[in-house]
């Protein structure tokens, strides 16, 4: 059984605990073990790589050493903490005056960093190391085609040479549970999450544009598999209700809830009632 | 073609003059010293970067022109910015620059140097704080949510006072712990 080092930072547990349930109850399945990380925070966001660069990488390379220690690959469901980890562990790999000087620092904890570890977002490992031929050998219960929008997040894509993901392999994944994926003009575009600190309104058009974007190619629901998208994709809603006297109506979803779902789990099992925009709707487009 | 009786004024100067005496030359230095400057004189300002940006039509001063100012050695527009801290990250620009110019992680650059300077939006000083009090972005207060989904309620394998003691010592203390 593939074991890996959860990495599951602050946003999931605090804000989607759903996300987090449906990720552990999916890799059960699937025959992945995912083990909490031991001694671990948080990833710092974005927003401390832009004021605090060193503090940043500090933070993450005690994050990736504690990993590495351990011999097994590092998961998180976040493309917040994907991200960092990935940005931190690249830099330190192609820079080794900042790598000596973080390890100096690591060494107060008893850590040493030294650039093996692999950093990866827990659904690319599910599609790597699990498969989809295994993946549809446990849906039981398959979507009757029903049309979902996929969302995959800036910084799980880019840059590109950092994150080494491409956006395909999440395509076959919602294929897989029976759901038909839909194609969008804005399918590149940022969800604004990032710019709520400084500009909400901003943010709230970007999310706007986002979601007319997918009403209007015929979606019916959105996956995503970051809790910062999630929220502004799902929340906002309300918000462009107010500024723009416009409704959406587009469901949110994390991926592992739409394939528990398609495995036969209910919707307790994936928390489907914490979706803010009600999400339920998706029961009626399961058959069997 | 006949006459009018109104003279056209001058014509619209679209950029005022740079004054040569306000650039700083060692400014291009300074970023390319950084972790991802090493690219930033490839640039030939072909601002396919800004055509590639979400919000560039938002912003007085461009993309390109951003990397054009660091060139030119624009310190201060640069540092004080609001268009650094509203750039999303979101990469599309340094995806498709041609020259492989870190578009992205250049503003983190120039906005690691405004910070060290004390120029940082309110709200994100506000983040950092919590950053720094917390050890976190975001903590768990609804535990009987994890709980009704068979999670433990609080999160397994969490420690913030690491996290907490490294940023103490960097430049998040100096800039949100003097009162601690």
């Amino acid at each position: 059984m593939p074991t890996y080092n959860l990495y599951m930072g602050c946003s999931v547990p605090a804000n989607y605990p759903n996300y987090e349930a449906a990720t552990l109850k999916v890799a059960e399945a699937l025959g992945m073990e995912l083990i909490y990380m031991e001694g671990v925070g948080c990833c710092g966001s974005p927003n401390l790589r832009a004021i605090d660069y060193f503090g940043w990488l500090l933070v993450n390379a005690r994050t990736l050493a504690i990993g590495e220690k351990t011999g097994h690959d590092i998961v998180t469901p976040c493309n917040g903490c994907f991200g960092s980890l990935k940005d931190v562990l690249y830099h330190l790999k192609h820079d080794e005056e900042d790598m000596k000087k973080v390890n100096q620092e690591l060494e107060k904890f008893g850590l040493e960093l030294k650039g093996t570890v692999r950093v990866r977002h827990v659904i690319e490992a599910m599609y790597t190391d699990i498969g989809i031929e295994e993946i549809e050998k446990k849906v039981t219960r398959p979507l009757d085609g029903v049309r979902i929008a996929i969302h995959y997040g800036c910084h799980l894509l880019r840059p590109a040479d950092v994150t080494e993901v491409t956006p395909d392999i999440f395509d076959e994944l919602l294929r897989v549970t029976g759901a038909t994926v839909v194609e969008y003009p804005l399918w590149k575009q940022c969800c604004g999450a990032t710019v709520l600190p400084v500009n909400e309104p901003l943010a709230v058009r970007l999310a706007r544009d986002k979601l007319k974007s997918i009403k209007d190619a015929g979606a019916e629901f959105i996956m995503v598999v970051c809790p910062a998208c999630g929220n502004q994709l799902d929340l906002q809603q309300f918000g462009i209700k107010d500024t723009y006297g416009e409704e959406y109506n587009l469901p949110v979803l994390f991926y592992p809830q739409i394939l528990a779902l398609a495995m036969g789990m209910s919707e307790d099992d994936v928390g489907l009632s914490m979706n803010r925009v009600p999400a339920d709707p998706i029961l009626d487009h399961l058959t069997g | 073609m006949t006459e009018t009786d109104e003279k056209a004024g001058p014509p619209v100067t679209l950029v005022e003059p740079i004054d040569m005496s306000k650039l700083n030359r060692d400014f291009r230095r300074e970023i390319q010293s950084m972790p991802d400057g090493d690219e930033l004189s490839a640039c030939f300002a072909c601002s396919t970067c800004t055509a590639a940006c979400p919000i560039a039509n938002q912003w007085k001063y461009k993309p390109h022109q951003l990397i054009r100012m660091i060139l030119l050695g624009m310190r201060e527009e640069v540092l004080t910015s609001r268009e650094i801290w509203e750039c999303l990250t979101c990469f599309q620009c340094q995806e498709r620059c041609p020259q492989n110019v870190r578009v992205t992680d250049i503003l983190f650059d120039c906005k690691n140097l405004a910070a060290e300077e004390g120029h940082v939006p309110e709200n994100i000083l506000g983040l950092a704080k919590e950053l720094l009090e917390k050890g976190q972005l975001y903590v768990v207060t609804a535990d009987w949510e994890r709980e009704d989904l068979d999670l433990e309620p609080e999160v397994p394998g969490l420690s913030t006072d690491e996290f907490k003691s490294i940023l103490k010592g960097t430049r998040t203390g100096r800039l949100v712990g003097g009162d601690q």
